[in-house]
């Protein structure tokens, strides 16, 4: 009786075990991405309707989707902001918006970059919104719109042509051709990196993300 | 060694079976929702999040990591301790287990309240993963109660015999 018993409970931890391996197994699975959006490919291709900074010749491209609100994407904007010091002028760097719903001002902050980029300040108005992300992203969308304004103003733009362009339909259409960009490439997160057409893997630190950056500028001297 | 040759035999009805494993399996699905939460933590991924859309606002807190560690990966291992401890009660048909088990509580509730606290007031947003930890963490709390004062005549008995 007693082997019996001590079989029955190497079986019963045995099994504990494996159930909490499985637990975990599949818990992960459920986090992360599928191996198949691992290596989507980019849908659209970068054209001159895009923002673009850096070396607009550069064989290196990293296209971003983004959304203002997102408070990871402020976390790579910081990262970013270091790659373009120290790379800048090897690769070439997109934004594209993919604003998420559950972000009550993210369209809006997309339509002001958008609109300050009209008037030639896109990556000026993306910097401050991201900087400014803490007071704007908690504000009702009136503030918020005046928040933006007050940006614009800092930036010396034509403030009725900003608040005009902020709600144009031309705006509007072009953050959700981006929007749509995106979801042809099989996003499912902000911010997702396309670096030279393939997404990049989530990375979980600023080395691995440079790491990647430096592989793709090596591969393409 | 006695009690290892037939624990379900020193099982007294002065503790439910079915709360017990109601504790186990609340354990568990705490245990699957903090470890996704960790999952999420490491691999960044930060959508799929229903209800309220600020998971990633909450999980990329800064009091989301406490010294390097992810509060997520110490609540997996606060749920794993509960649901391995309360298999072990089964196993060995220990009342002191059980009674150790359900002291640990205490410190899921308080955990659950903080961050209740935190979301609400300091965070301002909150996240749906976040409290289905809060209400796991408060079930085990609440049948940890009613399990503990079984387990009191238990340990006498055990004592005794």
């Amino acid at each position: 009786m007693d082997n019996v018993h001590q079989a029955k409970r190497v079986f019963l931890w045995l099994g504990i075990i494996v159930l909490i391996g499985g637990a975990v197994f599949g818990m992960i699975k459920l986090a992360g991405r599928t191996p198949a959006n691992q290596t989507a490919l980019l849908a659209n291709a970068v054209s001159t309707s895009d923002w673009i900074q850096g070396n607009k010749d550069s064989k290196v491209v990293l296209v971003e989707y983004s959304d203002f609100q997102c408070p990871a994407c402020k976390i790579f904007y910081s990262f970013l902001k270091d790659i373009e010091s120290k790379y800048g002028s090897k690769i070439q760097f997109v934004y594209r918006n993919f604003p998420l719903s559950q972000h009550a001002n993210a369209m809006l902050a997309a339509q002001a970059a958008g609109a300050a980029g009209k008037q030639g300040k896109f990556w000026e108005m993306h910097d401050m919104i991201f900087e400014g992300q803490d007071t704007w992203a908690t504000q009702s969308s009136a503030d918020a719109e005046k928040t933006f304004a007050s940006y614009a103003q800092s930036l010396q733009l034509n403030i009725d042509q900003f608040k005009k362009d902020l709600n144009s339909t031309e705006i509007k259409v072009k953050i959700e051709d981006d929007y749509q960009g995106g979801i042809k490439s099989g996003i499912n997160a902000t911010p997702t990196f396309f670096l030279n057409g393939k997404k990049l893997p989530p990375p979980t630190s600023y080395g691995e993300f440079e790491n990647a950056i430096v592989q793709a500028i090596n591969a393409n001297p | 060694m006695e009690n290892l040759k037939t624990p379900s035999s020193k099982q007294s009805t002065l503790i439910p079976k079915g709360l017990v494993w109601a504790f186990i399996v609340i354990g568990f699905l705490g245990f699957l929702d903090a470890t996704f939460l960790t999952a999420e933590h490491y691999l960044g991924s930060l959508l799929n999040c229903p209800l309220f859309g600020d998971c990633e606002k909450v999980t990329t807190s800064p009091y989301a990591v406490i010294g390097g560690i992810p509060v997520a990966l110490m609540g997996a291992t606060y749920y794993l301790a509960i649901f391995v401890l309360g298999i072990a009660y089964f196993d060995a048909g220990r009342a002191r287990i059980l009674k150790f088990t359900a002291n640990l509580t205490p410190l899921g509730l308080i955990a659950s309240l903080w961050f209740l606290y935190l979301q609400i007031f300091v965070i301002k947003a909150l996240c749906f993963y976040c409290l289905i930890s809060a209400i796991t963490s408060t079930l085990l709390f609440i049948l940890g109660l009613i399990l503990r004062r079984g387990t009191k005549t238990r340990i006498i008995n055990e004592e005794l015999s």
